[in-house]
């Protein structure tokens, strides 16, 4: 399921934080069974109404600094479903304004996933891991979604009555413009979406956040009457070492962050939930009721 | 918090980060009373670092009048307003640095310009000080006053921007002091951009990370000035490096003139970052504007600059200014001549302390004219 190969392998530098070992208990996240075997990607694809949606209270982040004690969003309508072969989060938000072209003081709507790399073992800290305790953060940005929708930004749909003579790419060879091309140039990773809107990372700890060389992470994003409807897809078993391996009737945890643009929200200017349990498909959820279509 | 000694304020303060001072430290000395604010140096970095996409209004290197020019617009006196007034008697800086004045859930105080701020980079140019009243002729001294301010990032040996990235993507080089940004660990949160209070870290719309001066350092790494230096046609700067605060080589221009002098002083030094680049200050502009901008070695400096004629081996460094494009290490006075040498100690230039006098005639017999005064 590998989908691509990015060019840049950050360095993870680790916070030395406990390892997470009580988490509040609030409702379980079900991903239900639906039937096929292609990433799930629409936010508003008929299974979902299937999915029942569980309400992820989120903090303002407020443990390191930088913070932003006001953080808008505070609830999280979280749906989760797989198909035989890829697990999705479907998450939606109230955000009125949208917020999906970067300038000095704009920022951009995001939202993220965050997964144990070992499902399994010790749950690590839900604060971006911890050292040994690596999480797969999987963020969805409302830039990358508009990049791939209308194309990557330009100065002048930015700025449209800027005017500049020449730019070393007109003159110069490929190669020799390289050079004025900045984080492009180097292809950071956060500089464009590749082809998904979605950065597969994985950290273990504050300031670790490293984008993985391999990027198996899907999904999509609209933005329609002042909310977003985001899916967030990736397989449940890969050849990923940095992300979890995954079955029907798993249990493991799952946590969220999102951040309002148009609240300045960026980095750990955000909110955030602590872990949620999250169940794959699993026999032991509560029957459906009466009345309620589900399929397991 | 880290405690560190900040020879600038003459105490130790609070950094996030342990204080190791580098090898050397990467530096500039600007003389503001020769500065014509030509734009010269501004082009010469603009055009060998920031022609490309997104970078429009990045200028490494800008020059600005004050007190009414900005770039970006306002930085100065928005910081020192959120600052608050601060005792600046000196020489031991009693008041608060920005690092102490952080707000709750803040690396440092610092503030986020609107981008709008950046769209006006040479707003309130040549704007004096104050008005002239009606019938008012020129007199000396000028009745108002204004001066140049060139600027680069400060490579300052406590960067705010350094300590304000929670990702640690900007780095100081142990060689030389220079500080980086490293474009591949960058991920856009504008954090610097925010934490520096000189406004020397930029935003690129286009690679959705933040840039900044990188001090040369290919030219640097070769034993060549700046660009901005180099070409400097007022040649009102020098760069060069500082050695030890605490034990300065005389024979190094620039600590020489820093450290053992005196005579150029880091800008804003109560924000508490240590700036590495350093201002000999306007000799016509009042003593508490300079001393809020300079700190408290101004009248001082200033003392000394009006009697620099009598000051051979000062002058000698100052006469190096402009001389040559390699990075001067060691100078020294030859008779009526400057001399600078590179770090092997080889002669790179030789300079006389005054400009030989030529008396032209008025009447020019060979072409049978009359010349005009045309300088």
């Amino acid at each position: 399921m590998k989908r691509q190969r990015l060019g840049i392998l950050g360095v993870a530098v680790a916070a030395v934080l406990p390892v997470w070992t009580s988490g509040q208990q609030v409702a379980e996240i079900v991903a239900f069974t639906v039937p096929g075997t292609n990433p799930i990607v629409d936010p508003h694809a008929p299974l979902w109404r299937d999915c029942r949606p569980v309400d992820v209270t989120l903090l303002p982040q407020t443990i390191v600094v930088p913070q932003k004690p006001d953080a808008a969003v505070r609830q999280l309508s979280v749906r989760a479903a797989h198909n035989a072969n890829w697990l999705a989060f479907r998450l939606e938000w109230v955000d009125p304004t949208r917020s999906d072209q970067l300038v000095l003081d704009n920022f951009g709507d995001q939202v993220a996933v965050e997964l144990p790399v070992d499902p399994h073992g010790p749950a690590p800290s839900p604060m971006m891991g911890n050292p040994g305790g690596r999480v797969n953060i999987m963020q969805w940005r409302a830039a990358f979604q508009r990049d791939i929708d209308r194309g990557p930004p330009t100065v002048q749909s930015l700025y449209p009555n800027a005017w500049a003579d020449i730019y070393p790419d007109q003159v110069l060879s490929v190669s020799d413009a390289r050079a004025y091309t900045g984080a492009l140039g180097v292809e950071n990773p956060i500089s464009r979406a590749a082809a998904s809107p979605v950065l597969d990372q994985m950290a273990e700890g504050w300031g670790t956040m490293t984008v993985k060389p391999d990027q198996y992470a899907v999904g999509r994003g609209v933005w329609s009457d002042g909310r977003w409807a985001v899916v967030i897809t990736r397989p449940l078993v890969s050849d990923d070492l940095n992300g979890p391996r995954l079955a029907q009737g798993d249990r493991t945890v799952v946590a969220f962050a999102v951040w309002e643009g148009g609240n300045r929200e960026v980095g750990s200017r955000k909110s955030w939930s602590t872990w949620v349990p999250l169940v794959i498909g699993s026999v032991d959820v509560r029957k459906p009721e009466a009345g309620e279509r589900r399929r397991r | 918090m880290a405690k560190v000694y900040n020879w600038q304020i003459g105490r130790e303060m609070d950094y996030p980060f342990e204080g190791h001072r580098p090898q050397k430290q990467f530096a500039m000395v600007f003389d503001t009373n020769k500065c014509i604010a030509c734009q010269t140096c501004t082009v010469a970095c603009k055009t060998t670092w920031t022609p490309g996409r997104g970078q429009e209004y990045m200028y490494w290197n800008n020059v600005e009048t004050k007190p009414y020019g900005f770039y970006p617009l306002g930085w100065d006196v928005r910081i020192l307003e959120a600052h608050g007034v601060q005792d600046m008697s000196g020489p031991v800086y009693t008041g608060k640095t920005l690092f102490d004045a952080a707000p709750t859930g803040e690396v440092i105080l610092g503030y986020l310009p609107e981008d709008i701020d950046y769209a006006h980079p040479n707003l309130g140019e040549d704007d004096c000080a104050g008005t002239m009243p009606q019938g008012a002729h020129l007199q000396l001294p000028h009745m108002q006053w204004m001066f140049y301010l060139p600027r680069i990032c400060n490579h300052c040996t406590y960067p705010a921007c350094l300590a304000a990235c929670p990702r640690q993507s900007i780095y100081k080089r142990p060689e030389d002091g220079i500080v980086l940004l490293d474009q591949s660990r960058c991920r856009g949160y504008r954090e610097c951009v925010r934490g520096c209070p000189y406004k020397k870290t930029y935003f690129n719309a286009i690679t959705r990370v933040s840039e900044k001066c990188i001090g040369c350092y290919p030219a640097i790494e070769q034993g060549r000035q700046t660009q901005c230096t180099i070409a400097c046609i007022g040649k009102i700067r020098l760069q060069g490096f500082l050695g030890k605060h605490d034990a300065p080589d005389e024979d190094n221009p620039m600590d020489y003139i820093v450290f053992v002098r005196k005579l150029a002083l880091p800008l804003y030094p109560q924000f508490g970052l240590e700036p590495n680049t350093y201002y000999i200050p306007p000799v016509h502009v009042p003593p508490e504007f300079l001393r809020q901008m300079f700190g408290w070695g101004v009248d001082a400096a200033v003392a000394l600059y009006r009697k620099i004629q009598e000051d051979k081996k000062l002058l000698a460094a100052l006469t190096l200014f402009g001389s040559t494009p390699h990075i001067i290490h060691y100078f020294r006075v030859d008779g009526d001549d400057a001399v600078g040498y590179d770090a092997a100690e080889k002669e790179l230039v030789r300079v006389p302390l005054h400009e030989p006098l030529v008396i032209r005639e008025a009447y020019d017999r060979a072409h049978d004219a009359y010349r005009t005064n045309i300088t």
